[in-house]
């Protein structure tokens, strides 16, 4: 039954979408609703029913009120119970299984199949994977981001999850917490996510061989071959485009619109972003999890690159192969050789010894 | 046990706003926070209507559904009620409920909102009845009292009826019968079309 009502929700929530596309028609509507109504007293004084018709459906018949703020002319509005049903239905229910069940995945990917070491000996010499604004960049925008990830699940999930634990008070106190870190840190992420998307994204481009990358699943299954890549391979490159830049510019936007209510727009905005924006960080939040894997415990040396910005030849080479023999032959020159040249790119070409 | 509705007879209001002013000088609202209004339909046209709205006090109230804390709470008497304590301001309630009724005293950027406002059928809060912390926050106790609504109580046409929802639906069964006209409910259906939630936890109150 719970199903049935879910997608009838989903149904009315895209014909309200439609709805507002199509405003300017249902004004058009309701002129020609006044002009019935104002026929019908000259014919039948005592008939209503045109106003009653339209007030019923959310229209507005020519409403005024003396009460000041957010659509106060507005008797009832029908998509308040459309944005609840979504929300509270397949919103919380689908998105809490989608994020509890990746994590229980990844949980048992870890425990079947461990992490991927390395398979020769480390050199001992290293090679700068990311500069210093790199890091700062990509650090900045993790904090920011599990600080919104795990303040929006408290508003999201706590209520059934948590509040059965703390009780009211506590739950309240974390809450408003929860709400206020979300609402400051939120345009933080925002700028942080524009950063990224500039320091990182020419890295990030498609190539050719990133097809045999998806084709092999990474060599993440089976035997764990070795699947060459660039600077970055192509479970980062969807991570980019995907979680950070798509998902990442989609809960910024609508994060905005339900942050500062001060632009007075209106409900059905909210409960649009809403929707969104919560769809969205859950699909941002279980990606961000796999992500989270392979950059911790799921890959030897994967933290180091990131935590400290270098990292062993051998993991250079064994894991981002086109991008180590682009670092260490051909193009690029020991750092004493060139020292005018080495900060000019250093993302490329630095390396240490 | 009573359950106690709002009606609003459209035949009868005259949009003077006396519900409106009754409701602040009695509960002493904050500044700009409007928990009942008058709507007036085809403003200057023939069969122009008002109608005085609030919280309705919903069967199945969706600010109570959504509200991430569950603040909320339903007296045995069906009036819904919230806790300003618990209250974390996110809006939510205001997203979801039909009749505009939830306010806040202030519209900030990053969602600074301050605590939820709406009506309360004069039914005061969570704190002990009387007390000067229950009338700070959520105004007059006028149920606990033995008194109905003030905004229904003043209304000069009786357009306004507030109380328990037989004798409500008595009075205005009447009125359609002697006038022959107007059996409009209005926001009935919407409020009371769904079966009534089981009344408040007790954990709520603490």
């Amino acid at each position: 039954m719970l199903e049935h009502r879910d997608m009838r929700a989903v149904v009315r929530l895209f014909l309200v979408a439609v709805l507002a596309l199509f405003a300017q028609f249902t004004w058009a509507q309701d002129a020609g609703s006044q002009k019935e109504q104002v026929q019908r007293q000259q014919t039948q004084p005592l008939n209503n029913a045109p106003v009653w018709r339209d007030v019923r459906g959310g229209e507005n018949p020519y409403q005024t009120t003396q009460a000041r703020g957010i659509e106060t002319n507005v008797l009832v509005q029908t998509e308040g119970e459309i944005w609840r049903q979504i929300r509270n239905g397949p919103v919380t229910v689908y998105g809490g299984w989608l994020i509890t069940i990746v994590a229980v995945l990844i949980a048992l990917y870890y425990g079947l199949k461990g992490p991927i070491k390395l398979h020769a000996q480390p050199t001992g010499r290293v090679i700068e994977r990311f500069t210093p604004w790199e890091r700062i960049i990509h650090w900045a925008t993790a904090i920011s981001f599990v600080i919104l990830a795990v303040s929006g699940i408290v508003i999201l999930f706590g209520r059934y999850v948590l509040l059965p634990v703390f009780g009211y008070t506590l739950f309240s106190w974390l809450a408003v917490i929860s709400k206020n870190l979300h609402n400051f840190v939120g345009p933080v992420f925002a700028v942080c996510t524009v950063l990224m998307f500039v320091t990182f994204v020419k890295n990030n481009i498609w190539r050719a061989h990133d097809w045999i990358w998806v084709k092999r699943l990474g060599g993440m299954f089976g035997k764990r071959e070795h699947v060459p890549s660039g600077k970055f391979n192509a479970g980062e490159k969807m991570w980019f485009w995907f979680g950070v830049t798509l998902l990442g510019i989609i809960v910024s936007i609508t994060g905005f619109i339900l942050d500062f209510p001060n632009f007075a727009q209106g409900r059905v905005a909210m409960q649009q972003a809403n929707v969104i924006h919560a769809v969205a960080a859950i699909l941002f939040m279980a990606a961000f999890l796999g992500h989270l894997y392979m950059g911790t415990v799921g890959v030897e040396g994967a933290y180091e690159s990131m935590r400290n910005g270098t990292v062993d030849e051998t993991w250079a080479r064994e894991h981002h192969e086109y991008w180590y023999k682009q670092v260490t032959g051909g193009r690029a020159q020991p750092a004493g050789a060139t020292p005018s040249a080495a900060p000019a790119s250093p993302m490329r070409e630095g390396w240490k010894t | 046990m009573a359950r106690m509705k709002f009606l609003c007879d459209a035949e009868r209001c005259i949009e003077c706003n006396g519900c409106v002013t009754a409701c602040k000088n009695e509960n002493e609202v904050p500044w700009g926070v409007n928990r009942r209004r008058v709507v007036t339909m085809n403003d200057g046209l023939p069969g122009e209507k008002s109608l005085s709205v609030a919280c309705m006090h919903c069967s199945d109230a969706p600010c109570m559904a959504v509200c991430p804390v569950d603040c909320f709470y339903k007296t045995s008497e069906g009036v819904v009620l919230h806790d300003k304590d618990l209250c974390i301001g996110c809006g939510y309630c205001f997203y979801a409920c039909p009749f505009g009724a939830p306010q806040f005293p202030q519209d900030g950027a990053f969602g600074l909102r301050g605590k939820m406002d709406k009506c309360t059928f004069c039914a005061g809060g969570p704190e002990p009845d009387f007390s000067q912390a229950e009338f700070k926050k959520y105004g007059r106790n006028r149920l606990a009292e033995g008194k109905l609504p003030a905004c229904a109580e003043q209304c000069s046409t009786k357009a306004l009826l507030g109380g328990d929802a037989d004798v409500v639906a008595d009075i205005y069964r009447q009125r359609v019968l002697t006038r022959g006209k107007g059996s409009e409910i209005w926001g009935w259906g919407t409020a009371y079309g769904r079966p009534d939630k089981p009344a408040a936890k007790p954990g709520a109150k603490s």
